[in-house]
């Protein structure tokens, strides 16, 4: 399906910047009111890559991650310095359409939040919100998307009941494809299985893989395996400060500093 | 974490003190939850109690019957005094009986003195003391039988007197009846004669006679009906003045003849009311000649109708009290009345007519006897069989059946007089025979038809549902149906609401998810400030200064509706065309106050161009526009249409160009794309006006006005105003728990939405609404529970006009209302009383089945919204 053909979404046409950059985080700050929550954080995220964010409670990397689509714009006091250029766009500068923003970056949180309607109409939401009624765009959007979101064969005789009546793996799979609906370039996951049993992460984890490469992804996990098995990138944060950002495989055999390499091998945190 | 290591042990049981303060707790809590069921339960079952007695019409609660010496000629009359001591029957002689109600003991009486003259026709007035003779020789006297009583001391008491019964004496005239207080209560009999004044000019015999007396103070004036031999009737006045100086009493005569009746015409009954206005001569087969007699000038014969089926004799014509109520007994046994209605299509010189307009359940034997009373609507019945029914002519009940019917004796078929208070009833048999029950009938005006149906009252053209519960005089009927309380108050409920629902909840949800978390944490309280202002001060600033300023600022007041909502929309998007970073530093409080003043601006426009749009739409003069005085339909409906058709052409205009528009606003800058939107709306306010205009003149066309219906006469105390103070009652309700019901909808469903590139309306509209929607439910339910229960704004602002009328502009009186209007006027189990208390029990049904309503259709949306 051709999002570009439907709603005309041109604003936000994202380009991939040099290295196969697609995001650059660029000594960015956030305080929420007196206190300061992340300190001078700089990265890249490449385009069509798993990029997960790990290390101990409270050290930022669910603030950072929010930061990315400006959710946390809905928390009052809050205050930001540096930049968070997405493609060309520094999405914290003067004339930015947050809504069109965060259209172009789905996003899945902590705890499955399916809306109270039935799964089609979760799934076809972003699509409705923008005014869409075709109604075979609509049906056509949902089939690719719970598809994609390996939950198709589940719920494909029950696309009109309720979607609080599924179990919380499936609720997330569906808020997964409610974010994949939306065709977005980037999708922001927020721990997305710490709510979910080994079954169900173990599905989230093998999705996560099949859409490596079509997205670019990144994932705020806590569990220091899970980031192993999924991701190509990964930072370590501490106390809001980045402590170190690079391959998974050197973060986990070789990291370059101390603290990163006792969290880790789990001596610490 | 290392153990350490502690010579404290402690104790694992759980203590007394603990168990006894938690089972004290459960006790406490369950007598406590029981007595409040309890409470609630005892309350209905004492309103029950209190209105069961209205629907259980009456009963005997004793009998007596005595055989009585009495004279052999026929019975004329019987009378019995207030208090049930005496009763007496007048016989065509002249001679009085009369005898202890209780006892049956005979007294001494006077007798009418009528010089041997046969008595040919008789009438007795509704009082039963007042009657009139009719002689062979055309003559007429008049007459009555007082019953006189004087309070005496037990010393008082003469010697000698005769033990009747339990607390009453005799001496042979008078009884002594022992009363509380330690008194003494002598009543007795006087009787009085006139002169005789010749009512037939052919001095023939009077074979019919209607009596009627009014007393006007010191100046009693008698009307009579007679008619003679010569079928000549004739129509009279009488009035008594008293000189002042002579101490002499004159009599002045008015009198009138009225044209002849048809030869071979068998007249049984006259019938003339107390002003003269028409009299009534009926034939024996049930035919009425109505004479309009006004003012005694120049009767005419008006009207000739049956009122009876042909072959069923007429045995019954007579008034009921107040004289509106024509009771007509038939052969056949059965009764209705007719009243005489104005009709301006009706056969009659003088449009007026005779209508049957109630109908009795009949009784299987002709009726022969009938008895009204003199302080209410009911009368008796008897019938040839010796059926006795008690019966209330506006509830159509037959509250008590004194006597069975069928019974083989036609000796029972005699006289009978109903007690002046309705509360015993005398038969005389033919041979004398009495019989005297002691009634109990304390409501007999009550029925679910008379409290809940049409009823067709005294006077009125046509049934309706009317509350008017008291009147001037003994005559005046109670109307009691709550048809009208219980419209007014679901009119002033859905008023109320209509003004407090959108106000509430838009405010509800501009602060639950646009506002400042800082801001709503001031402005919630403020706003429920305003539920704590007593509902007494609301009604009476409403009546006092609202009610005044929206009746000479009327066509600004509805201006208001318009400007206020339109001019914020524009405010809005005006807004757009703000740079982003200005705009972004001004959220908050400038933004909230640059609102405020839109709608200060608003208002003050309103009051500006209110003339304007008086002489524009109402042709200058809004309430003469609303008595139909002037004007046309079409530009109330052009109003009263815009927001329709705003619905209808801004949704038409979406589907047809909305995504087309969409995306190429999407290509623009945020400034033009402002423009363009601003372009937009304008567009769509333009087609709005447009097409509201087309319905309006298409509805004015068809012909169909909304005056006299929605709107009409304009009342200083209407409905409007208290939309405006209930809403001020409401509004708060409503706002703060629609306002935690969307607070309480979870954040990560906001963040969900939002998260999809959702706006915080689209959020708010598709996702937080459907998912609060138990609680904004509970919240509008609540409101109305507030609003039907809601007693000082009404009493004091909506005028208190019981009537069913849908007019906006007009009163209205709800049965909270009522209540509270109508306790001065109710003595304690009183009909009012208790009619009062079934209002309360309406009121408590209504909320009952408002409530229940609510909670099952809050159960229903929570269940879909349970697992979140």
């Amino acid at each position: 399906m051709d999002m570009e053909s439907t709603n005309g979404q041109t604003v936000y046409h994202i380009k991939k910047g040099p290295d196969g950059t697609l995001l650059s985080i660029e000594h960015f700050d956030l305080w929420y009111g007196e206190t300061q929550a992340l300190f001078d954080v700089t990265m890249t995220v490449e385009k069509g890559f798993v990029t997960a964010l790990i290390g101990p409670s409270g050290c930022g990397k669910s603030t950072l991650l929010r930061s990315i689509n400006r959710m946390n714009d809905l928390i009052s006091g809050l205050k930001t310095d540096g930049k968070i250029v997405l493609g060309d766009t520094d999405i914290y500068g003067p004339n930015v359409d947050v809504i069109g923003l965060r259209k172009t970056m789905g996003m899945v949180f902590q705890k499955p939040n399916p809306f109270p309607m039935s799964i089609a109409d979760n799934v076809s939401y972003p699509l409705r919100v923008d005014g869409i009624r075709n109604r075979k765009v609509l049906e056509e959007t949902v089939y690719n998307a719970l598809v994609h979101a390996a939950l198709w064969d589940e719920v494909k005789d029950r696309l009109r009941d309720n979607a609080l009546g599924l179990s919380g793996g499936q609720q997330q799979r569906l808020c997964i494809a409610r974010a994949i609906a939306a065709d977005p370039e980037v999708l922001l996951m927020d721990e997305p299985c710490s709510a979910l049993d080994p079954v169900a992460t173990a599905k989230i984890e093998d999705l996560i893989d099949e859409l490596r490469g079509r997205y670019t992804i990144i994932i705020v996990t806590h569990n220091m395996q899970q980031a192993a098995r999924v991701s190509d990138n990964t930072a370590f944060m501490y106390l809001g400060k980045l402590i170190e950002y690079g391959r998974t495989s050197t973060i986990f055999t070789n990291p370059k500093v101390d603290r990163t390499r006792l969290y880790v091998t789990g001596r610490f945190g | 974490m290392q153990q350490t290591e502690s010579q404290y042990k402690r104790p694992k049981e759980t203590r007394r003190s603990v168990l006894i303060a938690d089972k004290v707790a459960d006790k406490t809590i369950t007598i406590g939850g029981a007595l409040v069921i309890a409470a609630v339960l005892g309350m209905m079952v004492f309103l029950v109690l209190k209105v069961v007695p209205l629907f259980e019409g009456g009963a005997v609660q004793s009998h007596r019957e005595y055989s009585l010496e009495m004279p052999g000629s026929r019975t004329l009359a019987l009378a019995i005094d207030d208090l049930k001591t005496i009763a007496v029957r007048v016989s065509e002689d002249g001679r009085i009986t009369a005898w202890h109600v209780d006892s049956g003991s005979p007294l001494e009486s006077p007798r009418f003195d009528l010089q041997g003259k046969q008595v040919t026709a008789f009438s007795q007035c509704i009082d039963q003391r007042h009657m009139a003779f009719g002689f062979f020789d055309g003559s007429v006297r008049f007459a009555s039988v007082q019953f006189k009583t004087e309070i005496l001391t037990p010393e008082g008491l003469p010697a000698g007197l005769k033990e009747l019964s339990a607390g009453d004496k005799s001496d042979g005239r008078a009884i002594y009846s022992i009363i509380p207080g330690n008194q003494v209560r002598k009543t007795w009999i006087e009787v009085e004669l006139e002169e005789p004044i010749q009512a037939s000019a052919s001095n023939s015999p009077i074979i019919a006679l209607d009596y009627r007396l009014k007393h006007f103070g010191e100046r009693p004036s008698k009307t009579l009906a007679a008619i003679d031999r010569q079928l000549v009737g004739v129509a009279m006045r009488v009035e008594s003045k008293l000189n002042l100086f002579t101490r002499k009493t004159t009599l002045a005569v008015d009198k009138a003849e009225l044209p002849a009746l048809p030869a071979g015409t068998a007249v049984t009954h006259a019938l003339v009311d107390e002003g003269a206005n028409s009299v009534y001569f009926v034939d024996k087969s049930g035919t009425v000649y109505r004479f309009n007699t006004r003012g005694l000038e120049e009767p005419f014969l008006a009207e000739v109708l049956r009122v009876t089926p042909s072959g069923v004799d007429v045995n019954v014509f007579s008034f009921l009290v107040g004289e509106s109520s024509i009771v007509v007994g038939g052969s056949d046994g059965s009764v209705n009345i007719f009243f005489l209605l104005n009709r301006p299509d009706a056969a009659a010189q003088d449009s007026l007519t005779l209508v049957k307009t109630r109908t009795f359940a009949p009784q299987p034997a002709a009726i022969v006897g009938f008895s009204p009373s003199e302080q209410s609507k009911t009368f008796a019945t008897l019938d040839a069989s010796g059926g006795i029914r008690v019966r209330h002519a506006t509830s159509e009940r037959t509250l008590v059946s004194v006597r069975e019917s069928g019974m083989p004796r036609s000796d029972l078929a005699g006289m009978i007089v109903l007690a002046p208070r309705v509360d015993g009833l005398l038969a005389l048999g033919n041979p004398i025979t009495a019989d005297f029950w002691g009634l109990s009938i304390p409501h007999p005006e009550t029925s679910l038809r008379t409290l809940f149906g049409k009823v067709w009252y005294e006077g009125y053209p046509e049934p309706t549902y009317t509350w008017q519960s008291t009147g001037a005089t003994e005559a005046f009927e109670p109307k009691i149906s709550l048809v009208p309380l219980i419209f007014g108050t679901l009119k002033a409920t859905f008023y109320s609401l209509l003004f407090a629902i959108p106000v509430a909840l838009l405010a509800a949800i501009y602060t639950s998810e646009f506002l400042d978390p800082d801001l709503r944490g001031k402005i919630k309280p403020a706003i429920e400030v305003m539920a704590s202002i007593p509902s007494v001060v609301l009604g009476f600033v409403a009546a006092l200064v609202l009610a005044p300023v929206v009746e000479t600022w009327i066509a600004a007041v509805l201006l208001v509706f318009v400007v206020v909502p339109m001019s914020l929309v524009l405010a809005a998007y005006l807004w757009q065309l703000v740079p982003p970073p200005i705009a972004l530093r001004m959220e908050g409080i400038p933004k909230f106050l640059f609102m405020l003043s839109v709608v200060c601006l608003a208002m003050f426009t309103a009051y500006h161009v209110g003339p304007v749009f008086e002489d524009l739409f109402f042709d200058g003069n809004f309430k003469a526009w609303l008595n139909r005085d002037r004007g046309a339909a079409a530009p109330f409906w052009f109003l009263a249409l815009l927001p329709v058709s705003a619905v209808a052409v801004s949704t038409g205009l979406s589907r047809l160009f909305g995504q087309r528009f969409n995306r190429y606003i999407r290509t623009l800058q945020p400034f033009p794309a402002a423009l363009a939107d601003l372009g937009r709306w304008l567009a769509v306010a333009g087609g709005t006006l447009a097409a509201s205009y087309i319905m309006a003149l298409v509805l004015q066309g068809i012909g169909i006005d909304p005056r006299s219906s929605v709107v009409g006469t304009y009342v200083q105390r209407n409905t409007l105003v208290v939309g405006f103070a209930m809403g001020f009652a409401v509004i708060p309700i409503i706002y703060t728990l629609a306002d935690d019901a969307l607070n309480s909808v979870p954040d990560h469903l906001r963040s969900a939405s939002l998260g999809c590139g959702a706006t915080i309306w689209q959020t708010t509209i598709w996702v937080i609404l459907p998912t609060a929607i138990s609680g904004v439910f509970s919240a509008v339910m609540i409101g109305m529970g507030r609003a039907v229960g809601e007693t000082m704004i009404l009493v004091m602002s909506a005028g208190n006009t019981p009537l069913l009328d849908l007019n906006i502009f007009n009163g209205l009186r709800a049965l909270s209302a009522n209540i509270a209007v109508e306790l001065p006027e109710a003595p304690k189990d009183d009909t009012l009383y208790r009619v009062l208390f079934l209002t309360g029990l309406v009121l408590f049904a209504m909320t009952f089945v408002i409530n229940t309503i609510a909670e099952m259709v809050r159960l229903h949306f929570r269940k879909r919204s349970m697992q979140l």
